[in-house]
């Protein structure tokens, strides 16, 4: 089973949109509690503001009544039932001058301009030093007197700040559980999706007997599931035609070849055969073993081309494979008076059959011994790429022309002007298993010579 | 020895029956599924021959009910199937061989020849031993009249492949799917040239050759009397 990690979790759509579903809640969370707390300032504050005017009208009011020691009375009057819990009171004259209340000095640089001016104080209460921030209100007198009423800020603030913390937190921990539980959710998702994928891939292998799990929870995975596997049933019902009606033309084709041979098999058993009938029956039977090595690739031919998948699908070690063929091949150019060697990365695999893939590498290496001189090079290379495989067969031959080499992947394409046997369908041949196997087939200039690449998608195990 | 051949098409089988006698074998013929299943139950055979493609029961259905009812006779299976994943298809259902239509009679020959041998004869030896020609199979060490030669492990296999098969035709089929796995005819003289590079090793500087060429089919390794 494939992990879902292993397709890299961060480029999937369930964690993109896991993702912008954990930045919608933190945006919700956020607008929430930031709107609440601006809503509660704003009421804190308002109370306060309401207080200040309260207090202020109320001192006024003593003034019209009974004066400037009305108020300087009544001030200290309130400064003794409130000052302790944060009440600020100061009368003051024209030039800003202390003539009553809980403050020293008049806090402001002469009449403040703003409607709720604030100031810091340094501790009302003596005894304890500690700086508290105080939100006023200041009305001029008809004397041309000061009147200033403020209310210490400490508690309110540090309620806010209190609550700034809590939105902090609250919004942190819910972007930790959207994020975890969009996670969860992803993962869920991928492995899910993973499921599907991989079964796909393993039916284009070859396995087309697989199928997608249906739980019973009849879900849209289900629904999607039961989709997939009716268009499967479909796709092994027509391979399995087209199967049937292949074995019946290869069967069609064989059978009278076959009995031709046995006659000329027969023929040839005969006692007492002389030379004059001996060699043309000999040379016949030559010319029917030839047509039938052309049949056979012609149906391996077919059989490839016809989009069947393959069968026996395994894990094959390209560069052991590689490495067997040109230690077996090596002879071979050697009685040539060619030099055949192997350059292969070790432990190259890729999916597929092991033995079209060895028949691939020897049509490639045979049709090199055949058009490379004496004193040739040939080599043969399986490489590791970022993002496949790559076989290569280069040799340093007379090459082919440009317009060759462009039509050598097409199927039936006849290379080079070779007399019978059937050599002109190698790279035809090539071509087939490369496309079984899903591998770019390009025929390049080696300058001198000619190269053959392979590429293989990387293989998914 | 006693086959039974099961083949649909008469006129083919009646070359086969023909061929076999003349080699010395008794021959059944059947021509239907059904009735070489019933055979082939019935009967004491040392080898069955069978068709893969026949109406009704076909050969791989066949080798799997004798299987199924226990039967160790060996099967080779002749076949218009012949790619690559027929064969492995056909061998893997429980034939013993398989052999692509149409073959020379003598490749035929060389295969029942040595499914009958294998058949018969242990796997369990440890030392292969041919006139003066000894292959020690755990050391993989090969010596000509007590004089050590050196072999690469390709050659040993090839020579292995031969000296259990002594005295038997080899054909270059067998040596190609048989020692180095490979399903398909290459176009080269690939067995020709491994052959004559063992010969050189085996033979050379001896007045009796043990590797010779058998015209038109393969090759034998035997003492020549």
């Amino acid at each position: 089973m494939r992990k879902p990690w292993g397709r890299d979790l961060f480029h999937t759509t369930a964690f993109r949109m896991s993702m912008g579903y954990t930045f919608l809640v933190t945006l919700a969370v956020g607008v929430t509690l930031g709107s609440t707390y601006l809503l509660t300032q704003s009421i804190i504050q308002g109370n306060t503001d309401l207080i200040i005017d309260t207090e202020l009208d109320s001192l006024e009011n003593q003034y019209v009544r009974r004066g400037i020691p009305g108020v300087t009375d009544e001030i200290n009057v309130r400064i003794d039932s409130w000052g302790r819990i944060g009440a600020v009171y100061m009368l003051a004259g024209p030039s800003f001058t202390r003539l009553a209340g809980n403050v020293t000095n008049w806090p402001f640089d002469g009449a403040p301009a703003e409607r709720w001016p604030e100031f810091r104080i340094e501790s009302i209460e003596p005894g304890q030093r500690s700086v508290h921030p105080v939100r006023a209100g200041v009305r001029r007198l008809p004397n041309g007197d000061w009147l200033l009423v403020g209310t210490d800020m400490s508690q309110d603030r540090r309620y806010s700040r209190i609550f700034q913390i809590a939105t902090l937190w609250g919004m942190g921990l819910s972007i930790a559980v959207a994020a975890v539980a969009g996670f969860a959710f992803s993962f869920r998702l991928t492995r899910r999706l993973g499921d599907v994928t991989e079964t796909c891939v393993r039916i284009m292998a070859g396995e087309l007997g697989h199928r997608l799990p249906v739980g019973g929870a009849s879900d849209e995975f289900d629904a999607l599931a039961v989709s997939v596997n009716h268009v499967l049933d479909r796709l092994e019902e027509q391979t399995r035609t087209l199967r049937a009606t292949f074995d019946s033309v290869a069967h069609d084709l064989r059978a009278p070849l076959h009995r031709l041979r046995t006659r000329m098999d027969a023929v040839l058993r005969l006692p007492g055969l002389e030379p004059g009938i001996r060699e043309p029956v000999e040379s016949s039977l030559k010319e029917v073993d030839r047509l039938q090595r052309t049949l056979a690739t012609l149906l391996q031919i077919a059989l490839a081309e016809s989009g069947a998948p393959l069968a026996s699908v395994v894990s094959v070690d390209l560069s052991e494979l590689a490495a067997e063929l040109v230690e077996l091949f090596e002879p071979v150019a050697r009685e040539r008076g060619q030099t055949l060697t192997g350059n292969t990365d070790p432990g190259v695999g890729v999916l597929g059959n092991r033995q079209l893939l060895a028949q691939l590498i020897t049509n490639l290496v045979e049709n090199a011994l055949k058009y490379v001189p004496a004193d040739g090079r040939i080599e043969v290379g399986v490489r590791r790429l970022h993002d496949g495989i790559r076989l290569t067969v280069s040799d340093n031959g007379p090459g082919m022309p440009l317009e060759e080499r462009s039509r050598a992947g097409q199927p039936f394409a006849r290379i080079g002007q070779r007399e019978g046997s059937g050599g002109g369908l190698g790279l035809s041949l090539v071509a087939a298993i490369a496309r079984l196997h899903r591998a770019q087939l390009t025929l390049e200039n080696n300058d001198p010579g000619l190269r053959v690449v392979v590429d293989f998608p990387a293989a998914r195990t | 020895m006693h086959i039974l051949l099961i083949e649909d098409d008469i006129e083919a089988a009646r070359f086969l029956i023909k061929g076999l006698r003349d080699s010395g074998y008794t021959v059944d013929h059947v021509a239907s599924g059904q009735e070489g299943l019933a055979r082939a139950l019935a009967g004491r055979f040392d080898l069955i021959v069978t068709d893969r493609m026949l109406p009704h029961l076909d050969g791989l259905a066949i080798i799997r009910h004798l299987r199924g009812a226990g039967l160790t006779t060996p099967v080779l299976v002749l076949s218009a199937l012949g790619t690559v994943d027929d064969r492995i298809r056909g061998l893997k259902a429980g034939g013993d061989d398989y052999l692509t239509k149409p073959f020379a009679f003598d490749e035929l020959l060389a295969r029942i020849e040595a499914l009958l041998r294998r058949h018969a004869s242990g796997a369990g030896t440890t030392r292969l031993k041919v006139a003066d020609l000894e292959f020690d199979l755990l050391e993989r060490r090969v010596t000509r009249g007590g004089r050590e030669i050196d072999l690469t492990s390709r050659e040993l296999r090839l020579l292995e492949f031969l000296m259990r098969r002594a005295g038997q035709v080899v054909t270059r089929t067998m040596l190609l799917e048989g020692v180095w796995d490979l399903h398909f005819d290459p176009q080269s003289n690939l067995v020709d040239v491994h052959i004559s590079r063992l010969r050189q090793a085996v033979d050379r500087g001896s007045d009796r050759p043990l590797i010779h060429t058998v015209r038109g089919s393969g090759y034998v390794l035997r003492e020549e009397s």
